[in-house]
């Protein structure tokens, strides 16, 4: 039972001095533009550095293996080899990765590089360095591994029985976690319900967003200072430095993370840490920088995908005026081989564990397993998507199976506007928003009566149908990181942070510099807009510095680009580093202008006296007198100012409550209502969609272009996810989707022209108003599968995987004999 | 990724190119490269000389001869047949079908006797020239031979062309007045790889005088459907006719289909049907235009 | 497998500078752009020629220049991204992408501007339609395409004033 009675938050409201207005808000073009598009930008396979190496890594060709020897004579016998490194040599150089789950899962050894087995198609035993990229591809050929073949376990429900194979026997099983989540009393509500919905079993596949760019790195352990340098596209260089750096030994100061233009990431590339420790590894041996470009196959073998989940058993408590009272649900998600920032997705889905919905009654038993498969990282949405998924599939079959009108179900049970902030059952704070109202502008944007009457005439016989679908989504962003204590009680995590550098230069030129790795965020453009409005200098006057280095940027241990956060905590950093530094030049100008610092604007570069702009001096007289003058200014003030401010942003949070699993797990709950017109052919089941429209509510815009922008890609992995893109396997662990022949990232001609319109509840929790957003929710998923129910007949199977290619929605539509339907009502 | 050490030899006539193909067994044609380049990517064929037939202008043009047949050289790209007035002229399915195959940069690269030479049971030419009756012009150091396009598909990633030979170019006779081909994909999405294909000529006089159906994406090599065939001549030509032939497809075990990280076997079976009825319906609107 | 690569001599002419190489047989044209003439604008996504990052003006049409050799391009005349502006400042396609937010990463942008270029070149007003076949070979992860066929759409307009 929920601890506070709904409605009263553990949040205060955010302080704030709003001082923006005049940039903030505006769709100021991009600065990262001109760069990008004259073919000058710095991405991480454009690095060189003399001496360098070309690394190639030796893969397993199958999914589970003893390794019996490996043999490296031959490779390394070939003319321009430099070196080469085995799990063997890992093994005794460095220490195995820190696990974040508690045991089971915790005792996983991982290295590096494979040591005793190979878990996966795709796992790393070798890496070979060469001359040319030409020959350490010719040489990692060479290097002869002799296996033991195992059998492969490749669905996450047969890996849980206790017989399957074992893939890691430290564990003694393939659950690596398993945990009860109960609020309320579903018990209860499944007796008293007038009706219980029963779902057998849905599906959530495997995808990955696939940034268009690899991974890529020239990591160099520099032999005189012991620095290790990696300059790279990982985007999230502090957790790797976590990682990383106490297996190979290396303190964090010593380990040296820069990286400038990044090729999209999506979250995959938070799991580059392995190979990177590898390649420090081979370049401390050769004693050579080490150049690494992931090929596309490689990337779809073992770069990450996102997670697999399998909810089984689903029992709906509806009453009969539509109310839905929760849900009970097991869940089973799909690791794969390793732990690579997992078991975080076994928590990180209860940030919305009701959904949109006013569920108050919701208990899920969920485990998670390895399998024989790549590695699992966060993918965008990352296990929100999942669960999200699960809950739009509730009530769009709720309303399917007892006839309630798809609209009017959902608008009944969302989460109302006069709720916020609104506290879920496992006391989450919703803190803004308006569903009914994003619903009514996304039915709007598709004329959703037209096409309602369209359907309708078209009826049978037509060889074709037309399906309208509608999801609705969360985007939580800004995570507290407590959560990682439900998870493992043990673990010294908790809360959130960003950290930035505003300064004024030697001229009073503005400078800033922050603690992301932006990946396509736009994050140069909306730091200046914010602190440009804070200085009262224009956006073009704002110099942001392009990407990260760990040797001259501030960061904290959260520092990155990940998990919809950065309009709050990156500008909620820039923003407290920008009124620090507004502070500082008032003072300097107080004392230059001989008036009090209440009395003084910043405009144009210029500090002034209101009401009098000729007592005015420019942010480089400031400059001039900190800088430059500095006997001129009485010490009190010169020992008090230095035009370098930096701050770090807390967002407010406390630790969560590991036993009953209750605390507020995000800040933000930015939403997206999708709504999806499908017309479906009856004898391929191809589906081609008709229309599509995205109500979007992320708060305050701080750039509304730029936001429009992240739906759009959100939108179209969404599209992509749910009719073309999938990463299978067969029952002997073989990637069936390996290169983009097989892979089918979605081109223009699959992706809709879309309509955009913004709902804009501001945030009371954040210093600007602004919500994170920019995963998006997967809403694509939910509306897309929502549509092709639409479509169905009534005594069709359900729509119950994520991903429906032409053949699914044919079977669909022409159910073998004896196919059940998925799915059965019981009603008192 | 990266190819296997290789050799590389840009001849400057046909002869020599021939020479250069017969002097060493792993010698291979280099056309538009859009499929070879990736296969010596993978490594998962292996090519000791690479005889680049590129800049034959032998190869490269279109012939349109007065008896309204057509000859196109080998190296003739896509995006050349998607321009060719010659061959929109009286082969605009032709010109059609290679506008939609992938994208414009494979269009300008890739060659129509690639897409046949490579023999990839997917790719968009093979039924559609079968269908259209077209003769292959094999070139070898003895001397040239014809075969017909029916049987130059022998299997996946094999054809009629010998070791030391090359595809020279391809005859598509005149479509006659009463005739007209049709042609008809199920794709995974837009203008890509195909579940299966479908392509259909016939000749109507009143009823159905003759009639040609292909199927591709149903066994290692394109075929013709005699059993449909066999249902639609000397028929009324109407959509029932059509409908009621079509189910002569994928009734036994006509068709051998793969499954594959994109489609089941069974599926295919049933689309194979589907693509073949509207193919030869696509022809059958046309007919009477001598094509379009 | 040969026993050895031969040695090609290769003379192309790439955004109008002329340079003359020798070069492995198996080395790719788009390894000879980026690490032989450090050109780093064109990117590769792929390997497979799926992709379109590495799409170049090739004698007057795109291809994608992971899909061929360095020794075929011999005579060549060669358009990269690093070609595009005019007397240092952005053409007038790069300056619809700026604009219309056509770009977010950036990493497939220099392929996309290719195949805009040559598209417009052809066909100075083309549908929303035939922009999108003409893009079709060129994958963006970050933007759905929707601002891509929006920038093109005011490129053309902007070029056929």
């Amino acid at each position: 039972m929920s601890g506070r009675p709904s409605g009263e938050t553990a949040i205060e409201p955010a302080e704030r001095v709003d001082r923006l207005g005049k940039w903030s808000g505006t769709s100021v073009p991009r600065k990262e533009d001109r760069r990008l598009l004259q073919g000058q930008g710095a991405f991480a396979d454009d690095a060189w550095q003399r001496r360098m190496g070309y690394a190639h890594f030796v893969r397993s060709p199958v999914a589970h293996a003893r390794i019996v020897s490996i043999d490296t004579s031959k490779a390394e016998s070939l003319d321009g080899v430099f070196a080469t490194l085995t799990g063997q040599e890992v093994r005794e150089l460095t220490e195995p990765f820190f696990q974040i789950a508690p045991e089971p899962g915790g005792k996983i050894e991982e290295y590096c590089l494979a040591t005793d087995k190979v878990r996966y198609q795709g796992d790393a035993v070798a890496l070979v360095l060469a001359e040319s990229r030409d020959i350490a591809r010719d040489a990692a050929e060479l290097v002869e591994v002799e296996y033991e073949h195992l059998p492969a376990v490749v669905h996450t429900v047969a890996a849980a029985d206790p017989e399957a194979p074992v893939l890691h026997e430290e564990v003694g099983s393939n659950v690596v976690w398993h945990g009860v989540y109960d609020y309320g009393d579903v018990d209860w509500a499944l007796e008293n319900a007038d009706h219980v919905v029963k779902i057998d079993r849905l599906h959530f596949h495997r995808f990955s967003s696939t940034p268009l760019e690899c991974s890529a790195a020239v990591v160099n352990w520099d032999p005189g200072t012991d620095v290790v340098e990696i300059y790279s596209n990982n985007q999230m260089p502090m957790f790797a430095s976590l990682v990383i750096g106490p297996s190979l030994g290396v303190p964090s100061n010593r380990l040296q993370f820069r990286s400038q233009d990044i090729g999209g990431a999506f979250g995959i590339k938070i799991g580059s840490y392995p190979q990177l420790a590898g390649l420090a590894l081979l370049s401390k041996k050769a004693g050579r920088p080490v150049k690494w470009t992931e090929y596309r196959t490689d990337h779809m073998l073992s770069a990450g995908h996102g997670n697999e989940r399998v909810f089984l058993d689903i029992e709906v408590p509806v009453m009969s005026d539509g109310t839905i009272l929760g849900f009970k649900v097991r869940a089973f998600d799909d690791a794969g081989a390793y732990l690579h920032y997992e078991p975080l997705g076994a928590v990180i889905w209860s940030q919305v564990t009701p959904g949109c919905y006013r569920f108050k009654h919701i208990h899920v038993d969920y485990t998670e397993t390895v399998t024989n498969k790549c590695p699992t990282v966060p993918n965008r949405g990352y296990s929100r998507l999942q669960h999200l998924w699960l809950t739009e599939r509730i009530v769009d079959l709720v309303a399917h199976e007892l006839g309630f009108d798809p609209v009017e179900l959902r608008k009944q049970n969302y989460v109302q506007p006069g709720d916020y902030p609104y506290e879920t059952p496992n006391g989450c704070i919703y803190d803004s928003g308006n569903l009914p109202r994003a619903l009514d502008m996304a039915l709007e944007a598709i004329d959703y009566p037209a096409w309602r009457q369209r359907q309708q005439e078209l009826g049978r016989g037509s060889g074709k149908r037309i399906g309208i679908g509608i999801g609705t989504t969360l985007d939580s962003g800004t995570n507290n990181f407590g959560q990682a204590r439900i998870i493992n009680p043990g673990l010294p995590f908790s809360g959130n942070g960003e950290a930035a550098y505003v300064k004024l230069d030697l001229y009073g030129e503005v400078n800033v510099n922050l603690g992301t790795t932006p990946q396509g965020q736009s994050h140069e453009t909306t730091a200046a807009q914010v602190v440009a409005d804070i200085l009262g200098v224009s956006p073009d006057d704002v110099h942001v510095t392009s990407g990260f280095d760990q040797r001259h940027n501030t960061y904290v241990a959260f520092s990155g680009t990940y998990a919809s956060q950065f309009a709050v905590t990156g500008l909620g950093a820039a923003m407290g580093a920008a009124e620090d530094l507004r502070g500082e030049i008032l003072r300097v100008a107080s004392f230059a202008l001989e008036a009090a610092e209440e009395d003084i604007e910043l405009e144009d570069g210029q500090a002034f006296v209101r009401g009098d702009r000729e007592r005015a001096i420019p942010f480089m007289g400031i400059a001039n007198l900190v800088y430059s003058n500095v006997a001129a200014m009485p010490p009190e003030l010169a020992d008090s100012v230095s035009l370098n401010c930096r701050h770090t942003y807390r967002p407010p949070f406390e630790v969560p409550d590991p036993e009953t699993k209750r605390g507020n797990l995000t800040l933000t709950y930015a939403s997206q209502t999708h709504a999806c017109v499908v017309e479906i052919d009856e004898e391929s089941g191809e589906v081609k969609i008709l229309d599509y429209a995205v109500a979007d509510d992320c708060g305050r815009l701080i750039n509304p272009t730029i936001v429009e922008g992240q739906v759009h890609g959100a939108t179209a992995h969404g599209i992509g996810a749910a009719l073309y893109e999938t990463l299978e396997y067969d029952e002997d662990g073989q990637l069936m989707q390996s290169s983009f022949y097989e892979y089918h990232a979605v081109t223009s001609l699959d992706v809709p022209a879309l309509k955009t319109v913004h709902v804009e509840t501001p945030s009371p929790f954040t210093p600007n108003g602004a919500k994170g957003m920019g995963e998006g929710g997967g809403a694509p998923l939910h509306a897309v599968c929502s549509a092709i129910q639409d479509a169905l007949d009534d005594e069709s199977p359900i729509v119950a995987h994520t991903h429906n290619p032409w053949e699914r929605v044919y079977w669909l539509l022409n159910p073998e004999p004896g196919t059940g339907r998925g799915v059965g009502v019981e009603s008192r | 990724m990266l190819l296997e050490s290789v050799e590389y030899t840009r001849p400057a006539t046909v002869e020599e190119a021939l020479a250069a193909l017969a002097s060493n067994e792993g010698a291979a044609p280099l056309a538009g490269g859009q499929s070879l380049i990736n296969v010596l990517k993978n490594r998962v064929a292996s090519v000791a000389v690479l005889v680049d037939i590129t800049r034959l202008s032998e190869l490269r043009n279109v012939d349109a001869r007065s008896d309204g047949s057509l000859e196109i050289g080998a190296c003739v790209t896509y995006d050349e047949l998607d321009r060719s007035a010659d061959v929109r002229r009286g082969h605009a399915i032709l010109a059609d079908v290679a506008g939609r195959i992938e994208d414009q940069q494979i269009r300008n690269r890739g060659t129509i006797g690639g897409n046949c030479c490579l023999s990839d049971p997917t790719n968009n030419l093979p039924p559609l020239l079968i269908a259209l009756g077209a003769t292959m012009n094999i070139q070898g150091g003895a001397g040239a031979r014809e075969v017909p396009a029916e049987d130059f598909f022998h299997g996946y990633f094999s054809t009629a062309v010998e070791q030391g030979e090359l595809l020279r170019s391809i005859t598509l006779p005149a479509l006659e007045p009463d005739a007209a081909a049709g042609y008809n994909s199920l794709t995974i999405a837009g203008d890509s790889k195909a579940i299966v294909r479908a392509s259909a000529y016939v000749r109507v006089n009143g009823t159905i005088e003759e009639a040609r159906v292909v199927l591709s994406v149903v066994g290692p090599r394109p075929i013709r459907h005699a059993g449909m065939e066999e249902r639609l001549r000397g028929q009324p030509a109407t959509d029932e006719t059509v409908a009621r032939a079509s189910e002569a497809v994928g009734e036994g075990d006509d068709l051998s289909p793969p499954t594959d990280a994109h489609a089941s076997a069974d599926y295919r079976r049933r689309m194979a049907r589907v693509v073949a009825r509207r193919a030869v319906n696509e022809a059958m609107a046309k007919g009477g235009s001598g094509g379009e | 497998m040969s026993d050895g690569d031969t040695a090609h001599a290769v003379k192309v002419t790439i955004n109008g500078e002329t340079h003359e190489r020798t070069v492995l047989a198996r080395t790719l044209l788009v390894h000879f752009i980026r690490d032989v003439l450090v050109l780093k604008g064109t990117h590769i996504g792929c390997d497979t020629g799926n992709c379109g990052a590495c799409t170049v003006i090739y004698n007057g049409r795109t291809i994608k220049s992971c899909m061929m050799l360095a020794a075929q391009a011999d005579g060549a005349e060669i358009q990269t991204v690093e070609g595009l502006d005019e007397n240092g400042e952005l053409g007038p396609i790069q300056r619809a992408f700026h604009e219309h937010h056509g770009l977010q990463c950036g990493y497939c942008t220099p392929g996309l501007l290719m195949s805009a270029t040559a598209l417009l070149k052809e066909n100075p007003s083309p549908s929303e339609a035939e922009i999108r076949r003409g893009i079709r070979g060129n994958v963006c992860r970050c933007t759905g395409y929707v601002n891509v066929v929006k920038s093109i759409e005011a490129a053309a307009e902007e070029v056929s004033k």
